[in-house]
């Protein structure tokens, strides 16, 4: 699937009649099966563009440029699961057509065949953002979007996740937004580096990562991620830019 | 055993108290019983009771099902609740004698007036807690069934009506108690049978036997059909809930 974005403006009324301008000139395309990954600074507009993307927000001045029928599959910064099913029906809710092979295959990765049964309340977030995982990866999604899959969890099942996610990407080659604000994980996932401004939100740079991910080495890793620091200024990366 | 004990110690206390007050007042617990057997032997007793549930399942079905259906759509859309909003209070705030007695006026000393006036009366606050519950739905996961195409039906069905179930339930519980209590005053009113109507013959014959063998068979339904099929309903629904203490 092709994505092309050209956003002109966008603004937003906060409950106390502020407009704030949150996107301005904000033009990319992504090819299909490329994954593009957007860092930048917290509230700066990342979270606000996937929902225009996702066809949630029309309230825009601009146009985006994807196929009307496309099926998207989105992870939220937070699991969105029905607390009322269980880990299967809020799946298979989503993905009405996943036959059971696919759906064993795709919790045998995430390892939440023992979960099945149980309720999101039951689950750690660990586990409710893996099956958030599962629900987008079940659709079998022409257009993935990750908006922070994996914030707020600790760097050892962050990493875990982050593999899988690598190799849920690459068993099926479809276009990808992720959204995040670690260049480790930009570096990691990512074919293409998008770095924004803080708000109103610009692209500042558009990097391409030309090896594909499973051939890239630590020292090429450390060698982007230090291009990255250096091409934001510290305060716009907090915890990544050591 | 907790309600036998508590079962047992009302008895104690009714028996007591007759003797006391004697047994022209408040008839000892045998007289009661007495009452009811005669009335249960002649049919009467079934009859009116059956008369009266019918016309508390009509009224409440009617009165539920609307109320959810205008509620969902105030809370849903903002023309909605401000064209109804006035009705609401209105309704909400009128005495239920005034409904049924107009009721009566216009519509006759009909079924068909009993059961609306029942249902008018219980509509307003049916309508008040399932609008509160639309109002509190989780915008996060109407985004989420846009973002994954879930039909709508289907959203409805696993999105929204879980979240309004313990609104539904709350409007049918206090609704239900509601309805017992005015549909023996409609009864009373405007109706040649069932437990209000009974009721008020014993009220002018000053029967207080049969008053009371009316008024406990009575309490004694609303008990079961609160333990078997109001509490049983309502734990179905909240089993995703992790247990309270």
């Amino acid at each position: 699937m092709q994505l092309e974005v050209d956003i002109q403006h966008k603004t937003f009324t906060n409950a106390a009649g502020e407009r704030l301008n949150v996107l301005a000139d904000f033009k990319f395309a992504l090819g299909a099966g490329e994954v593009g990954v957007f860092v930048g600074p917290s509230g700066c507009g990342k979270s606000t563009m996937l929902r225009i993307l996702a066809g949630l927000d029309h309230d825009y001045r601009g146009r985006v440029t994807r196929p009307a029928d496309a099926r998207i599959g989105m992870v939220f910064q937070e699991p969105r699961l029905l607390p009322w099913r269980s880990v299967e029906e809020n799946v298979r809710l989503a993905a009405p057509r996943v036959d059971e092979a696919k759906l064993s295959a795709l919790f045998a990765v995430l390892e939440l065949n023992e979960h099945r049964s149980h309720f999101p309340g039951e689950l750690s977030l660990g586990l409710a953002r893996r099956v958030a995982l599962a629900r987008a990866f079940a659709v079998d999604p022409d257009f993935l979007i990750l908006d922070e899959p994996l914030a707020s969890l600790d760097d050892a099942l962050a990493a875990r996740l982050r593999e899988e996610i690598a190799i849920l990407v690459d068993s099926r080659s479809v276009t990808t937004l992720l959204v995040t604000h670690s260049v480790e994980d930009a570096v990691r996932l990512g074919d293409r580096l998008f770095l924004l401004s803080p708000r109103p939100a610009r692209i500042l740079a558009d990097l391409p990562i030309g090896t594909p991910r499973s051939a890239r080495g630590e020292a090429e890793i450390a060698a982007i991620k230090a291009d990255v620091a250096r091409r934001i200024n510290g305060d716009c990366i907090e915890r990544d830019a050591s | 055993m907790l309600r036998l004990l508590s079962f047992a110690v009302f008895l104690a206390t009714w028996w007591i108290a007759a003797l006391l007050a004697g047994g022209q007042k408040l008839p000892p617990p045998p007289a009661v019983l007495t009452a009811i057997v005669t009335e249960a032997t002649s049919g009467a007793l079934f009859f009116n009771l059956g008369v009266t549930l019918a016309r508390v399942a009509f009224a409440f079905t009617l009165a539920m099902t609307l109320g959810t259906a205008i509620g969902y759509l105030m809370g849903r859309m903002r023309l909605a609740n401000r064209l109804g909003d006035p009705w609401l209070i209105l309704l909400l705030n009128l005495p239920a004698l005034v409904v049924i007695v107009l009721a009566y006026i216009w519509a006759g000393l009909t079924e068909v007036a009993a059961i609306a006036a029942i249902a008018i009366n219980k509509l307003p606050t049916a309508v008040v807690t399932v609008r509160e519950g639309t109002r509190a739905l989780d915008a996060a996961l109407d985004e989420m069934a846009t973002v994954f195409a879930i039909p709508r039906w289907k959203a409805f069905r696993h999105v929204i009506l879980p979240q309004l179930a313990p609104y539904i339930a709350a409007a049918a519980r206090s609704g239900l108690s509601l309805v017992w209590k005015i549909v023996l005053v409609a009864e009373l009113l405007g109706r040649p049978n069932g437990v209000g109507f009974e009721i008020g013959i014993a009220f002018q014959l000053f029967d207080i036997p049969l008053l009371l063998a009316y008024s406990l068979t009575f309490a004694a339904v609303v008990l079961a059909i609160e333990t078997v099929l109001v509490q049983p309903f309502e734990a179905r629904l909240s089993r995703w809930r992790p247990r309270a203490a």
